[in-house]
């Protein structure tokens, strides 16, 4: 369950070399309709992102023509800069980076002992406190959202970057330390009777021996969070009112205008909002791919 | 803590962490590690969760909250939101936006599962592109699709029109007849990737040796995938299965940033209605109402899928 990601030469070497069929179409024919099905579903998955970052780049004058050409006649910046220099970009862009990283460390710090606690450790409540955790990912936000707009109302918290980071761990912690149990159970206990032998204190071995062996898990959960609170809407555009404290995807969605939209604005910021996202999974496409395929599903 | 009676032998050294390590110290240390996580999601999950539903049987609104008078009203929010036709409309486009997404992701991320599964020259590229969908933040995604849809200049029309299928321009997002359809099209862009990655981990795990005997025993394409390929990945397939169905029901991005649940309620799905008298009307009490019928369906499904997931594990 531990990878997902087999690279297509490793799958080669193991394929079965020779196979009896009943009828079926000439090789050559199903290779070919097996192309096109996947070119189909290529295009399609990809078309609209395509269409995002070729509207970007049009001409103010373009972006409204009709009929609207497939292929841009003519690139230009000027909707990157008409987005870029007004300071509310940046604004935007800042508070989704302060709040991503204040939600990301705090969730991986607190489960990551969590995790390895109930992965190691015989307890009371050992078993029943992770699937009480999965749980607790499961609750509709729509059912959170009105308790939190009272309490953070309450507190005075309505209309604050900070109020929104407890109000994300909602909604990410269960998963993190349910993840993370999954990660720790999978290194071997032997390794941590080992280093204990040798004289390693539990903080050490913990430190030095089982945390270097996680740490595939431990980027993925990092990397779960930092791109669900970069994404994050629904709890931001109910508790987040003043223009100056609104994050990204918020910004974004600002800009929809009741009679007239500036598309090629808003798609600018569509691709600078989805950039970091891709270039985060692009970079670590394994890891993630078999963290979250793998430790989802697995206990 | 008692005094730790450890021998403390010449390889030991002296640290803080040694409290830990016998007797009291190493009886309490576990729950120590897990206590930051079980404060913080009795604080922001198990607390909301009991209020919310208590809110339910409260007459709670804006005027009630600032004064603190809110009064229990037992049933009287679910009886005015049965008696709401919004209510009526919003459950069935609930139960079409479920079925239709669910066995739309779950029948093409079994395809584009199966496709993918294969060495073939080029098969990373095309992985890596049909992941596009999931990656893409979904403030964005919605919003592209949004701007496809537009009813004058949007590129979706102008396909459809080249390909013949219509013959003129089509409001979709703006037609009652099409606008959930419409939002339930992005949806499915947007989620078939991720069922397409769970089964295709699934499908990894089927054992060569299987499928070999089976080709030796004659079996042709479709009676290896019946027999033999579906069997072997029930259990993941039945995971995906419920995790669509949440991640649907919970879906508010994608319909609150096309339609707003509109026109005339025809895109209303119960989370946008229960947004809508929460935050348009203020009248929390009927939001929680509505909330609440939602979390009873949410935690059957959570059950089934944790038994699915133990299922799994005693394989």
């Amino acid at each position: 369950m531990d990878t997902v990601a087999i690279h297509p030469r490793q799958r080669e070497r193991s394929a079965p070399r020779v196979v009896k069929r009943s009828f079926q179409l000439p090789r050559p024919v199903r290779t070919a309709l097996v192309y096109i099905t996947l070119w189909i579903a290529f295009i399609w998955a990809v078309f609209p992102f395509y269409w995002m970052i070729a509207t970007s780049i049009r001409p103010k004058d373009e972006i409204f023509q009709r009929p609207p050409s497939l292929i841009p006649n003519g690139a230009t910046l000027q909707n990157y800069i008409d987005l870029l220099v007004g300071a509310q970009f940046w604004r935007f862009a800042m508070n989704s980076l302060l709040l991503t990283v204040a939600v990301t460390i705090i969730s991986v710090l607190i489960s990551v002992t969590a995790g390895y606690a109930m992965a190691r450790h015989r307890f009371k409540g050992s078993v029943t406190l992770p699937l009480f955790m999965l749980y607790g990912q499961m609750f509709p936000p729509v059912l959170l959202l009105i308790p939190f707009y009272v309490q953070l109302r309450f507190l005075g918290w309505l209309d604050s970057l900070w109020g929104l980071i407890p109000v994300y761990l909602s909604y990410m912690l269960p998963l993190c330390v349910w993840l993370m149990r999954g990660f720790f159970s999978q290194v071997p206990f032997s390794l941590e009777d080992a280093a204990r032998m040798d004289g390693c204190t539990r903080w050490q071995a913990f430190w030095k021996v089982i945390l270097p062996m996680a740490r595939p898990g431990i980027v993925a959960v990092a990397t779960w969070v930092m791109i669900h609170t970069w994404n994050e809407f629904l709890y931001a555009s109910t508790f987040i009112l003043s223009d100056t404290k609104r994050t990204l995807p918020l910004g974004l969605s600002g800009l929809i205008g009741q009679y007239t939209t500036d598309w090629g604005v808003l798609m600018a910021g569509g691709v600078l909002t989805a950039a970091p996202i891709l270039l985060v999974f692009f970079i670590l496409q394994k890891q993630l791919v078999s963290g979250i395929g793998g430790g989802a599903v697995k206990g | 803590m008692t005094k730790t009676r450890a021998p403390a032998g010449p390889k030991l050294r002296n640290t803080w962490s040694q409290i830990f390590e016998t007797g009291m110290g190493a009886r309490v240390y576990p729950y120590l590690m897990v206590l930051p996580a079980v404060l913080v999601v009795v604080g922001v999950v198990v607390y909301p969760v009991i209020s919310g539903i208590m809110t339910a049987f409260y007459d709670v609104t804006l005027r009630t909250l600032n004064t603190g008078t809110a009064q229990f009203v037992g049933f009287r929010n679910f009886e005015r939101v049965f008696a709401d036709p919004v209510f009526v409309l919003a459950s069935t486009n609930t139960l079409i936006w479920v079925v239709l997404n669910v066995v739309a992701q779950l029948g093409l991320g079994l395809a584009l599962a199966l496709l993918l599964h294969r060495a073939m020259p080029g098969i990373g590229f095309f992985r890596s592109g049909i992941l596009v969908p999931w990656v893409v933040p979904s403030v964005v995604a919605v919003l592209t699709w949004r701007w496809m849809y537009d009813p004058s200049v949007g590129i979706a029309n102008e396909i459809l029109l080249k390909l013949g299928i219509l013959d003129r321009n089509h409001p979709w997002l703006g037609d009652t007849a099409t606008s959930l359809y419409a939002v339930t099209v992005e949806s499915i862009w947007k989620g078939t990737p991720f069922v397409m990655l769970l089964l295709l981990a699934a499908l990894q795990m089927v054992p060569r040796s299987i499928l070999e005997a089976a080709s030796m025993d004659g079996a042709s394409g479709w009676r290896k995938l019946w027999y033999v390929i579906l069997p072997q990945i029930r259990v993941s397939f039945a995971i995906a299965a419920v995790l669509t169905f949440i991640l649907t029901v919970n879906n508010f991005n994608a319909i609150w940033l096309m339609t707003e649940g509109g026109p005339l309620n025809s895109s209303e799905i119960l989370f946008t209605l229960a947004y809508k008298y929460g935050f348009q009307r203020f009248d929390l009490g009927k939001a929680s109402a509505v909330a609440t019928m939602l979390f009873v369906g949410l935690v059957i499904a959570t059950t089934v899928y944790l038994k699915l997931i133990q299922a799994k594990e005693g394989d």
